[in-house]
């Protein structure tokens, strides 16, 4: 008995001084920033991007013509300053001579165009394509009604002078250069590799970090770029882990391993009065949307009924994040906000329409499925909402959940009867949201078009005047939540974050951006 | 009956006589848990979401206000409905492959039996989360994993005894008097297999009671608003950090119920066939 513990004795020796040994031999400290991300990001090709969690990793490896500040009002970035004609129609955007991607070529406005019209190419099927039919001609070059790319009203002029000419005022245009979908592109080395492009071994970019590793499915190294053209970021590393469980990335913040989380519904009252909790406003909506092009949904009364049968008010109750219960669709916070737009929660109506629609309290209706991407707060807004519908229509409505990547395909291919989407602000301007269920809109996944609803939409975007600019969108919110219903409003989210004391100079903003390019923290 | 021996070894052990009784009050809630439980099973009560276990709710409520006594009372039914369910037919598949194979014999009994060394190899959840994928999700799908998969173990057990029957010599006797194989089967052989069914269905049930809630657990189980204690389970851990009732409860319900069943079977084990004891 004694010889075992004696070798026990031995071992354990041996292993203090294993690691011990491995400690002396660990690269010096750096700063590293940590992260979790919910799922595993579906693209690092900024044009195809359309989701989240893609664009947060997007953000911090690149640069676009414009940033915002911190009051989200849009600066200049790669360019340095820009010029817009009297009427409103041609920009010229003026670059830094001083910008580098990442294999030490030297940026020029030719990227920007080739990029644009890449996003525009009909072929390259990019769902953002529509950001950019305020320019000359981009909307008949992405619909292939015109072949010839260079009647296109974007034009490197010179290796840095960019020319921008539009059909209209859009009083918004500079914001949506600080989109990732309009960020420049290289023609070089997507020829030279394809859909490859984005592989770390081919990846070059000209933000402040780059990519230089990719674990899938588990994690994302950012490394800071040492010739990012602001200066090198004070950060060393950024790891972004994968985690879709967020009580799971709630615990790696707790035991330290994360620098930034989103708390779980079910964790925000326990840490509301800890000094590392954060609370924000966010512009970002929560919605159900029809298929309206499959029966039973294509009956509007029945969409109608599908609406007026939620009661909103139970939701921030669950996610107790100080949501706001929406029946409109332009977030509090952001220009033309109505909330006495919308569907308000009327079981009595509800239930006369299911029963003028044929369908008296569900008898006839065919099996209903919300579909949802596996997410546990997705799952309790979803089961909520089941039981309001069984309870205030007597409809019973099955569920099906799948993974983020396989859900947006499904979205695209064949559409659920009933899908839940979010949709954060990509620029502080209803158009972001509005646009958003026009019949150009790559992002339109309820096969819903109205031509008047577009026609206010395009009229509002080069409309100058405040008051008329509301009158238009306040017509378009009543198509689209009171009179076609594709969609259900659900809430306007908020953020609820814990954020590493360690972390200096993160600033949170109602966009969710997040450049950490400014962010300092001590090596670890 | 009372008098027989086996009642009489049985009532000796105590253990095995609790677990009974519990099993049966188990079984009662189960059929008539609608009259026992305070609230519908899905009823949600937003405003008292994540109650702590009171006056009003006994057990507290989960983050859509459910009350969790009302849905483990409820998870009982659909838990144990599964489980017997699932124990029967695999039972009953299992004895009539491992009969026929046994009986049979030969070439018949090494085909069969290679058949099943093949699904044996699979490992079972594995096998089941198959089954599942295929069939698609709810209490079909589960049901239909878990008796696929169930019912091997059992088969090859039956083959054994019925390998060892069948060379007694009142077969012997009844096939000399000219009976049918069926009769046989039926007749002579199965009804001495009982004592090894009734042990194997009591260990069979928690096993099954095991797969459903770990099936339901990883996701693959009941779809919403139906709940069985895995589905609970699943529901809680999540919370365990600061809601603990709401794994606390189901986890308890599945650990009891193994307990008793698990020494149900011991008690009927030794009872029928005192010669098993310690041979374990």
């Amino acid at each position: 008995m004694k010889k075992t513990i004696l070798v026990a004795l031995l071992l354990l020796g041996f292993l203090v001084f294993a690691i011990g040994k491995e400690k002396a031999k660990a690269p010096p400290a750096e700063a590293t920033f940590r992260m979790h991300l919910a799922s595993e990001p579906p693209t690092l090709d900024w044009s195809l991007a359309t989701d989240n969690v893609s664009i947060r990793v997007i953000e911090n490896l690149m640069a676009g013509l414009a940033e915002y500040d911190k009051d989200l009002r849009p600066k200049p970035a790669i360019a340095e300053h820009w010029d817009v004609s009297p009427d409103g129609r041609r920009y010229l955007f003026y670059l830094r001579e001083d910008v580098y991607w990442t294999d030490g070529v030297p940026l020029k406005a030719q990227d920007f165009e080739y990029a644009w019209k890449r996003l525009l190419n009909p072929e390259t099927a990019a769902e953002y394509a529509y950001f950019l039919f305020d320019i000359v001609n981009a909307a008949e070059y992405n619909a292939g009604e015109m072949r010839d790319p260079a009647q296109v009203g974007v034009k490197a002029l010179d290796d840095h002078l960019l020319q921008v000419d539009l059909k209209k005022q859009a009083v918004y245009f500079p914001a949506i250069t600080t989109f990732t979908a309009t960020f420049p592109q290289r023609e070089d080395l997507i020829k030279a590799y394809g859909e490859r492009w984005t592989a770390v071994e081919h990846f070059v970019t000209l933000g402040p970090f780059r990519l230089e590793e990719w674990r899938h499915e588990y994690r994302l190294t950012l490394r800071a770029n040492e010739h990012y053209y602001e200066g090198r970021p004070p950060l060393d590393r950024l790891i972004f882990y994968v985690v879709s469980e967020e009580t799971t990335a709630l615990t790696l913040y707790e035991t330290g391993d994360l620098d930034r989380v989103t708390l779980p519904p079910i964790a925000i009252p326990q840490y509301r009065g800890r000094s590392d909790y954060r609370h924000a406003p966010f512009l970002r909506g929560y919605y159900y949307g029809f298929n309206v092009a499959k029966p039973p949904f294509d009956d509007v009364r029945l969409r109608q009924a599908f609406s007026l049968a939620v009661d909103r008010t139970e939701l921030p109750r669950i996610l107790k994040g100080g949501e706001i219960p929406a029946t409109s669709w332009v977030p509090e916070g952001m220009f033309a906000h109505n909330p006495k737009i919308g569907l308000g929660f009327d079981p009595d109506r509800a239930r006369r329409l299911l029963t003028e629609a044929g369908y008296p309290e569900g008898t006839g209706l065919p099996e209903i499925t919300l579909s949802f991407n596996t997410d546990p707060t997705n799952r309790l807004i979803a089961e909520n909402i089941q039981a309001q519908w069984k309870r205030n229509l007597g409809v019973s409505v099955q569920l099906d959940n799948m993974e983020w990547k396989v859900y947006l395909r499904q979205l695209k291919e064949d559409t659920p009867q009933i899908f839940r989407l979010g949709w954060g602000a990509d620029y502080p301007d209803p158009d972001n949201f509005l646009n958003l269920f026009t019949g150009a809109s790559g992002n339109n996944n309820t096969h819903w078009g109205n031509a008047r609803y577009d026609q206010l939409i395009a009229d509002a975007a080069s409309e100058a005047d405040a008051a008329r600019r509301i009158v238009l969108y306040d017509e378009a919110q009543q198509i689209l939540t009171e009179q076609d219903v594709p969609i259900i409003p659900l809430f306007f989210a908020a953020q609820n974050l814990l954020i590493s004391p360690a972390v200096k100079g993160l600033e949170i903003n109602a966009m969710d951006l997040l450049y950490l390019k400014k962010v300092r923290k001590a090596p670890l | 009956m009372t008098n027989s021996p086996f009642w009489k070894r049985f009532r000796k052990d105590r253990l095995a006589l609790l677990s009974a009784f519990l099993i049966a009050g188990l079984l009662i809630v189960a059929l008539f848990g609608e009259a026992l439980s305070p609230y519908p099973f899905d009823l949600q009560d937003t405003q008292n979401a994540l109650a702590a276990p009171g006056d009003l709710h006994w057990m507290g409520t989960d983050e859509l206000g459910r009350d969790l006594f009302s849905r483990l009372i409820y998870g009982t039914r659909i838990s144990m409905a599964i489980s017997l369910l699932t124990a029967f037919s695999a039972l009953i598949l299992g004895t009539l492959y491992g009969a026929v194979s046994g009986y049979v014999g030969g070439r018949v009994d090494n085909w069969m039996m290679r058949a099943v060394d093949v699904i044996y190899a699979i490992p079972d959840l594995l096998l089941i989360i198959l089954i599942t994928v295929l069939i698609g999700r709810g209490v079909l799908g589960v049901f239909l994993a878990l008796s696929l998969a169930g019912w091997i173990t059992v088969a090859r057990l039956i083959r054994g005894e019925v390998l060892r029957l069948k060379e007694y010599d009142y077969v012997e006797a009844a096939r000399a008097f000219g009976a049918s194989h069926r009769r046989i089967l039926l007749k002579h052989i199965l009804p001495n297999t009982l004592g090894i069914l009734i042990v194997t269905l009591t260990f069979r049930i928690p096993s099954a009671i095991l797969a459903e809630s770990t099936l339901s657990f990883i996701g693959l189980g009941l779809t919403p608003p139906a709940a069985s204690w895995g589905t609970l389970a699943n529901e809680g851990w999540k919370a365990l950090k600061f809601y603990p009732h709401l794994i606390l409860f189901p986890s308890l319900a599945i650990f009891i119920t193994m307990l008793a069943f698990n020494f149900l079977g011991d008690g009927l084990r030794d009872a029928l066939d005192p010669g098993a004891r310690g041979r374990g």
